[in-house]
């Protein structure tokens, strides 16, 4: 996997996590910013998707360890944008906390995926 | 409509949708591996793993939805889901040999933050406190939205 597309996305999901927290302190909405970050953590999350199925084959570890590498790739795009929305609808701060729990999972899905790429040096 | 029941998506509703929907994903994603993949290593374990999965996708939708019925169906799913978690939790301690690897409720969830173990209190209390809405209890809460 690439690392620093990675770090990338670790940042980004960090940022995105820290923005909603901020938000969701002074009850403000969704706003250009948030939408911004969570932009970019998209654009990261696609092309690792795009990466990762690349290099399936590469993929260190069982059938098992491909198939949750694989599942998680195909899986993190679809956070953002379905956190975005459920955010818009909510307008209340709680809507920050949909982005923050999706920010998180992006951020630990994220990282499983380096780490199961890393498994086998 | 004084006494509707308030919505169980908007405000904190919102947040336990996402996290079941979250957990719902993930349990179903892990059920299916486990099931397809190696099933033979602990039958029991994985056939409780997706009746967990299914409780998660049961409740998530029931949540979003909130009507009348999805509110009894989600009382339901929510309830089993407290029993299970606590019941496979004590004995992935208790017969270790029945649960060789992490499923969602195996150890009280700790796989996963503890979260399954946590998520299925503020689900059975969110459904009591919007389960009705005295007019003294709008009033109080001062939501605009509500």
């Amino acid at each position: 996997m690439l690392f620093p597309l990675t770090v990338v996305v670790l940042a980004g999901a960090v940022a995105l996590l820290a923005i909603a927290g901020w938000y969701a302190a002074r009850t403000r909405l969704v706003d250009d910013r948030l939408l911004l970050v969570a932009a970019v953590v998209e654009l990261g999350v696609l092309v690792q998707a795009a990466v990762a199925l690349a290099h399936l084959g590469s993929v260190p570890g069982d059938d098992a360890e491909t198939a949750t590498f694989a599942a998680y790739a195909i899986t993190l795009p679809f956070l953002p944008p379905v956190a975005v929305f459920l955010a818009l609808k909510e307008k209340t701060r709680w809507s920050m906390g949909v982005v923050a729990v999706a920010a998180f999972a992006v951020a630990v899905m994220t990282a499983r995926l380096q780490q199961i790429w890393n498994l086998h040096g | 409509m004084a006494d509707a029941p308030r919505s169980t998506r908007s405000g904190p509703g919102i947040v336990l949708v996402a996290v079941y929907g979250l957990l719902a994903l993930a349990a179903t994603g892990r059920s299916v591996l486990q099931i397809t993949e190696y099933f033979s290593r602990a039958p029991l374990a994985y056939v409780l793993s997706a009746l967990a999965a299914v409780i998660y996708v049961v409740a998530t939708i029931a949540l979003a939805r909130g009507d009348r019925t999805s509110r009894r169906v989600a009382t339901t799913a929510i309830t089993i889901e407290l029993a299970g978690v606590l019941v496979v939790g004590l004995a992935s301690y208790l017969a270790t040999d029945a649960f060789p690897d992490k499923t969602v409720w195996s150890h009280f969830g700790s796989g996963y933050g503890y979260v399954p173990l946590v998520l299925p209190v503020l689900g059975l209390l969110w459904l009591r406190r919007t389960a009705s809405r005295p007019a003294s209890t709008a009033q109080a809460a001062g939501d605009p939205t509500g």
